[in-house]
């Protein structure tokens, strides 16, 4: 059963003139253990798209459901709490507190007591995958901007949710972090089950998706390119 | 808490620059309200020291120990509990020495108010001529057994012992017999003292044309008290009214310029009570911070300070006023709070 379910969403930003309408009928399933690419241009309304599955914005009508529960109409709280333990982010602009380390980037996770997250030993080996396992006393401002993206991605997946929704997660990579990062995502999805949804222009990460999305001018493609399928 | 203690740790030079302000704050305010109780004390201090509840007054004398005047009959019978005193102003003279003011009150020896001087050096009046100073003349440059003059007259009084805190109206005391306050007001005939109090809070003399008034009464109505503790109080209160401003709007800024990391935090499912408490318990952490630095400058500030200078600290009343300090850097931390509420984590996504 699909972890993640999005049913005829539609956003309109503005009202009159200003009115736009960015997402149009989006009907959209991830599943645990598949990698989903949705890909678009700049402007198409990914991160829009993102931000809805993530419950940050409601949408102007439609409904996202996390593993069968009806999730855009809860109270404030009761979605802090899913997302905390269910959903793991990863920004576009990778954000990191400025004035914690790295190492402290998780310990504020155990602050808030997640219902799980990695064991130290789990969280050692996604640092060596992701090789930031020295960075680990240093402040983001000391790191460059690869380096902090793949920090804001072990952030991500330290609370070991159920579903990662990342917003170009390669954008500041070179070729060969790509494929590592792919390999990643691809083994947290294969391996651990996880529903991982990427949003991206980065054609470099088709080569480890099970499902390619189109999303155009709003629309989600209905000749999307599944791979499980062809 | 531990989001707070790792932005300060970080942020060293900005919440540094909080902290001095917030001290430098502290400061003033301590010093200040360390200065209007010295010169509260400087007007009670000697009446302080008597342990007196009641005080009868002649009725025409407008509260004033100075401009009462009581005769024997007046006076009336009086227990253990109750002392006669004459009070008057006097310019003490002496070679090699200014003339300076002074108060001179005639006690007598075997009632409480002579019994309840405490000596610092020498020994009591033993007669019409020795006087007790404070030690205000001893830092003047008098020494035991320097002798006086008082007013015009030609007699001389010895200084035979030293006490300490003994001041009226800002003025030191010298403390003689009831028959040197006799001495100095010669020409008023059948006068036997100023006043009589009273340990005993019920005791009132109904004797004709005296009055008996409550301790606070008398002290309140010591010429220019009143006006002098309300201005210092007024000071105090408009101190901590600007200083709440202040520290508030530094701390919203402070806040506000944080924001868009709180959307991150929103984002990533920290809940808003976590960046509540970090927004309050880092508030808390700078006052705090900044209040020690104001005390230790403050106690620096009061053993460098020359005895002349009326100050005198007392805990109760810096330590109220240190919680009121906290309390308006807790509100200064909460007025953010609703901006931190608020923030909208969808305006860190996207880009
Ligand atoms: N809060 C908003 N108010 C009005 N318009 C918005 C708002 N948020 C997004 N938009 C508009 O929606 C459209 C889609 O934005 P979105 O950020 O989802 O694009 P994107 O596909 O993520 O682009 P990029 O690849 O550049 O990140 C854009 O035209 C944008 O201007
Ligand atoms: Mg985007």
């Amino acid at each position: 059963m699909a972890v993640l379910s999005i049913k005829h969403v539609n956003q309109v930003f503005g009202t009159g003139t200003a009115r736009v309408q960015v997402l149009h009928d989006i009907s959209f399933e991830a599943e645990p253990g598949t990698l989903s690419l949705i890909m678009g241009p700049s402007g198409s309304g990914k991160s829009t798209l993102l931000t809805i599955a993530g419950g940050l914005l409601t949408p102007t009508s439609g409904s996202v459901s996390l593993a069968g529960e009806p999730y855009s109409e809860r109270a404030r709280q009761e979605r802090d709490r899913l997302r905390l333990n269910e959903i793991g982010f990863v920004l576009q602009a990778y954000h990191l507190l400025p004035y914690l380390t790295v190492a402290d980037q998780f310990k504020l996770v155990d602050h808030i007591k997640p219902k799980t997250h990695l064991t130290s030993a789990e969280l050692a080996s996604l640092l060596g995958t992701l090789g930031i396992s020295d960075l680990i006393n240093k402040y983001p401002g000391e790191l460059s901007g690869g380096q902090q993206q793949r920090v804001a991605i072990a952030r991500a997946l330290y609370p070991d949710p159920a579903v990662i929704l990342a917003d170009e997660p390669t954008a500041a990579l070179d070729g060969e972090r790509v494929a590592t990062v792919g390999r990643l995502f691809r083994q947290l999805a294969v391996e651990r089950n996880k529903a991982v949804v990427i949003v991206t222009h980065d054609t470099r990460l088709m080569a480890v998706a099970d499902n390619v999305y189109q999303l155009q001018d709003g629309v989600l493609s209905a000749n999307q390119i599944s791979k499980s399928e062809s | 808490m531990f989001l707070a203690l790792r932005e300060i740790k970080k942020e060293k030079v900005r919440s540094g620059l909080i902290v001095a302000m917030i001290a430098l704050i502290g400061y003033l305010i301590f010093i200040l309200t360390g200065l209007a109780l010295g010169l509260a004390q400087q007007n009670t201090d000697a009446y302080n020291s008597w342990g007196f509840q009641n005080v009868s007054l002649s009725d025409s004398a407008n509260v004033d120990m100075r401009q009462s005047f009581m005769t024997k009959q007046q006076v009336g019978h009086l227990s253990k509990q109750e002392a006669v005193v004459g009070q008057t102003s006097v310019v003490a003279k002496a070679k090699g020495h200014a003339n300076s003011v002074a108060v001179l009150v005639g006690t007598k020896a075997n009632q409480f108010v002579a019994k309840s001087i405490q000596l610092t050096s020498g020994h009591r009046s033993k007669n019409q001529y020795q006087v007790v100073a404070d030690e205000a003349f001893k830092q003047a440059g008098y020494e035991l057994g320097d002798q006086i003059k008082l007013n015009d007259g030609q007699h001389r009084y010895t200084i035979v012992g030293f006490t300490k805190n003994a001041k009226m109206n800002v003025a030191p005391v010298l403390y003689g017999q009831l028959s040197t306050w006799h001495g100095l007001k010669s020409s008023m005939r059948g006068i036997y003292a100023s006043a009589v109090v009273s340990k005993n809070a019920n005791y009132r003399n109904h004797q004709s044309g005296v009055k008996t008034y409550s301790k606070q009464t008398f002290i309140n109505k010591l010429p220019g008290y009143t006006a002098q503790t309300m201005t210092f109080e007024l000071m105090i209160g408009f101190l901590m009214l600007i200083s709440l401003i202040v520290i508030a709007v530094f701390l919203y800024i402070l806040t506000l310029q944080k924001l868009p990391n709180y959307a991150v935090l929103r984002v990533q499912g920290v809940p808003s009570r976590i960046l509540v408490g970090a927004t309050i318990s880092q508030s808390l952490l700078l006052a705090v911070g900044g209040l020690l630095i104001a005390t230790v400058l403050t106690i620096a500030t009061a053993l460098a300070m020359p005895a002349a200078v009326p100050m005198a600290f007392d805990l109760p009343i810096l330590g109220s006023v240190g919680f009121g300090l906290l309390l308006m850097s807790l509100l200064g931390g909460l007025v953010p709070v609703r901006s931190v509420l608020k923030v909208d984590p969808v305006s860190v996504i996207g880009g």
